[in-house]
């Protein structure tokens, strides 16, 4: 293999690599803002100046192809200067709003600007401004942030499919903005927030909710489809704030979709059942407490009963059930179910050309692995146990096939909660660990980010209270 | 004035006709031989031709032409730059008013030197009646069967087409005005990959200046070796259009052998010296881009070389005089405002570095100067320059560059004062 020397050191890379590139697997730190390694290479914002030798002008690391035997600097003295300059042309019309800025903290801008640039400012003249458009439900556009970098018109292009993104205008005056000023329609809108290097692209679920620095991140699996995205869960004081995609290049590589992102809502819901609940003597839902809870539903199941586990468990959850199904509820027919008409895992199929699949819950694959056959929704019952993790199908028609009492153990919301007897308060992905299967196979472990909200239990301490 | 090459044809006849191109001229017989070559041998005349591009760089043509490979998946193209938007140069309106068939004719043989079967005239936007001419001239020229399928016999086939621009500046940039052909905004586009290799449709493509290729049907007529005798240094043959505009006499375009006259003799000899009877301040020698000269240093030849060691280039060849009733300061400012409003906003150092020198020349040339005016426009520009991802910062840099070191005094006039010392 060809090496080249990267400050000092001698380097392997493969024909065609970029200097950057070669820089990024071991380790050289080259700051950036408009390279990205899924997208085009533009070498737009001049900061990953490296100096050559043997070349006399600066040049960008992003678009410089290594070559056998090259001498790269990337601390040298020329490139510390043509990098704080670049840092003084992206601050002269940045505007100092850090600390209502929801992107402070985890800003690129912020960061190099900290390590590259110089803290006074000789700029005096008029800053640039800018009126910014509605870009839809998921993106807030603060363009007088922006230092143009182009990654979301590239994004758009190239990851997203479609041109919704464009520059309008030239030099100075150019504008980032989309196409004709409509909303944006991609449904992966939420990674524009995370590839913006700067607060000019936001969330505006997250906007104004939360300091960057506050949020604790747990590594998880995201639980909104079968494709199984690698997703980092924020939170604080027990409450999720958001989910942010961790790099897998077999999976999801850097992105999620929107759906993923925000399913995090139902954790921290209002309309989530954390207490138990059971029928009382005026047909109405009332709240009880766990023993009397349990005691209820274990009298209640009888006679021919149904078992319906959400494939929005984990396969730990899953084997529990199964086990204790075989040992308390003899005779009892179990299936699983999730996503409504999905039934088998060759019903899963992808639903556009980048992560998102039909199945709308995560563990299909590892339910139908486990042994599991998917319910039709046929059969006539005497009592029936459901089992959800909060993203499977609500079902709130059980009594057509069941006569008795229907017992809901897991997460389950207001009003659906009417169409059941008792309902055992479960945990959501974020307040416990585990693994799911996703469509390639993958067996994926998720971890707890948060601690069970209200009187939640996991499904084992459940099972315990109830012999 | 020595055989005029590209002139020749100049201030005679508006849009001459394909018989008037004919009978004054030798009427694509350039074409007829260069077709009964072997296309490796076209290049290898132009090659010994030394001939220069004459679009700013001056990259050897020739050569540039031997870099397109010979086997291509992908369509090759030539296109020829006509979008002559640098201030001051104004030579490749008069070869397409006068003579379009020169052009058209070097542009077919380039052509069939390097392969191509299609090929673009690029016209900048506000040369309307020029596109028109240039669009009759197709017209006769595929009647004539010079483009079209087997043209002459030679089984060889060759299209044209004329497209106009929407009027930036920096479409004259070849991989800017490549992005704008293909219907893309015109942004110049990263390097490497250059056109010869992956250009327009992402095909292998050659983009000369008109000039460049109006000298073509010249060198295959008369031969590479008497072209590159013309000129006074030996790497640069031919002769070159030299566009004088501002406080002469007689402005205009004079075509003289490359480097066989110095800019002194171009004005005081050939434009009648400068008008009103007044002094000579500083000339701008190559185009708006051109870092300025003071009026003590004219004894440049005037060809590539030269003027690059005197700190400043040949350029395209357009020469703006300044006499001294023009403020060093306005005038500057004049030309970085243009840059800054033409920089296409895609590289950092351009789109905020080009505006900032504007607001502050602004303020100086209004009396709001400070005297750290002067060092920051100096890094400022010196920020830009070599930084930028195509030459377009270069050229907004220079310019302030030269202007501060050589007209300082005029600076801290105005900043002193208070004001502009002519208003």
């Amino acid at each position: 293999m060809p090496k080249c020397i990267i400050d000092g050191k001698e380097l392997e890379f493969k024909p065609g690599e970029m200097v950057i590139q070669v820089a990024d697997r071991n380790g050289v730190e080259i700051p950036r803002f408009c390279y990205h390694p899924a997208l085009t290479v533009v070498a737009q914002c001049r900061m990953c100046a490296v100096e050559v030798e043997k070349m006399p002008k600066i040049q960008t690391a992003c678009s410089l192809p290594a070559t056998d035997g090259m001498i790269v600097h990337t601390k040298s003295a020329k490139v510390k200067a043509a990098q704080s300059s670049v840092m003084e042309f992206l601050l002269i019309n940045h505007p100092l709003d850090c600390p209502i800025c929801d992107e402070a903290g985890e800003c690129t801008l912020q960061d190099y600007s900290f390590a590259y640039g110089s803290p006074d400012s000789r700029y005096e003249e008029h800053r640039r401004t800018y009126i910014d458009l509605d870009m839809g439900p998921v993106i807030k556009k603060n363009m007088n942030r922006c230092i143009h970098c182009t990654r979301c018109i590239r994004f758009c292009d190239e990851v997203g499919g479609f041109r919704e993104m464009v520059a309008l205008k030239r030099g100075n005056h150019t504008e980032i903005t989309t196409v004709d000023g409509k909303p944006l329609e991609t449904e992966y809108a939420g990674n524009l927030a995370d590839i913006c290097p700067t607060g000019s692209l936001t969330l505006v679920d997250f906007r104004f909710k939360k300091r960057s620095w506050f949020l604790k991140k747990a590594n998880s699996v995201c639980q909104g489809c079968a494709q199984g995205c690698n997703i980092e869960v924020h939170q604080d004081n027990n409450t999720v704030y958001r989910h942010v995609p961790r790099e897998n290049q077999d999976i999801n590589k850097w992105w999620i979709c929107d759906e993923g992102r925000f399913s995090f809502q139902f954790v921290n819901a209002e309309t989530r059942v954390t207490e138990p609940v059971v029928r009382g003597e005026g047909k109405k839902i009332e709240i009880s407490d766990w023993p009397s809870a349990v005691a209820e539903a274990k009298s209640k199941t009888k006679g021919k009963a149904l078992v319906l586990v959400g494939n929005d468990l984990s396969n730990e959850e899953i084997r529990a059930i199964q086990a204790f199904t075989a040992d308390k509820i003899k005779g009892a027919d179990v299936f699983h179910y999730g996503t409504p008409g999905i039934t088998k895992a060759s019903d899963d199929k992808a639903e556009d050309k980048i992560l998102r699949r039909t199945s709308k819950t995560s563990n299909l694959h590892g339910a139908e692995k486990l042994g599991l056959k998917g319910w039709d929704g046929s059969g006539k019952y005497e009592s029936a146990i459901v089992f959800r993790g909060g993203r499977a199908a609500e079902l709130t028609d059980l009594r057509k096939n069941v006569s008795g009492a229907i017992v809901g153990v897991g997460v389950f919301n207001q009003p659906a909660i009417d169409s059941y007897d008792v309902i055992l308060p479960g945990l959501t992905y974020a307040e416990k660990s585990g693994t799911v299967v996703n469509w390639q196979g993958k067996e994926q472990k998720f971890n707890k980010a948060i601690e069970p909200v209200g009187q939640s239990r996991a499904v084992a301490d459940v099972f315990a209270l109830w012999s | 004035m020595a055989e005029m090459i590209v002139s020749k044809f100049f201030y005679k006849k508006e849009a001459a006709p394909l018989e008037y191109y004919k009978k004054n001229g030798n009427g694509y017989a350039a074409l007829k031989k260069a077709l009964a070559m072997k296309p490796d041998e076209v290049i290898a005349e132009v090659k010994k031709s030394n001939l220069r591009g004459r679009g700013g760089a001056g990259f050897p043509t020739g050569m540039k032409w031997s870099f397109i490979p010979k086997e291509s998946k992908v369509p090759k193209y030539l296109v020829c730059n006509a979008d002559e938007s640098e201030p001051g140069t104004f030579k490749d309106r008069a070869i397409m008013t006068y003579s379009p068939h020169t052009m058209i004719e070097g542009m077919i043989i380039g052509c069939y030197a390097i392969g191509a079967n299609k090929s673009y005239i690029y016209i900048r936007g506000e040369y309307v009646r020029e596109a028109e001419y240039l669009e009759k001239a197709l017209e006769e020229a595929y009647a004539a069967g010079m483009l079209g399928k087997n043209i002459m016999g030679s089984g060889f086939d060759c299209d044209m087409y004329v497209h106009r621009g929407a009027g930036a500046y920096i479409c004259g940039e070849e991989t800017g005005l490549l992005n704008s052909l293909e219907g893309k905004r015109g942004e110049p586009r990263v390097k490497p990959p250059f056109p010869a290799i992956k250009g327009a449709f992402g095909g292998p493509t050659i983009v000369n200046n008109v000039e460049t290729l109006a000298n073509i049907p010249w060198i295959l007529n008369n031969g590479g070796e008497a072209f590159a005798k013309m000129g006074k240094y030996p790497n640069s043959g031919g002769t070159r259009l030299y566009c004088v505009s501002g406080h002469v006499n007689k402005p205009g375009i004079y075509e003289f052998e490359c480097g066989k006259v110095t800019l002194r003799e171009l004005i005081y000899d050939h434009c009648g010296g400068i008008r009103n009877g007044r002094k000579l301040k500083a000339v701008i020698p190559g185009g708006s881009s051109a870092p300025v000269l003071a009026a003590h240093e004219l004894d440049i030849d005037l060809d590539v070389e030269p003027m690059m060691k005197a700190g400043t280039m040949l350029g395209s060849c357009g020469i703006i005089v300044i006499d001294d009733s023009w403020c060093a300061v306005k005038a500057i400012k004049r030309i970085t405002h243009f840059y800054a409003h033409e920089s296409c906003g895609q590289c950092t150092p351009c789109r905020e570095g080009t505006r900032w020198l504007e607001d502050v020349l602004h303020r100086i040339e209004d009396g709001h100067g400070k005297e750290a005016d002067l060092g920051l426009m100096l890094d400022v520009a010196n920020n830009i320059n070599g930084k930028t991802l195509c030459a377009l910062g270069d050229a907004a840099a220079g310019p302030v560059l030269s202007f501060v070191q050589k007209f300082k005094h005029e600076f801290e006039e105005h900043i002193k004062g208070g004001k502009c010392p002519n208003a």
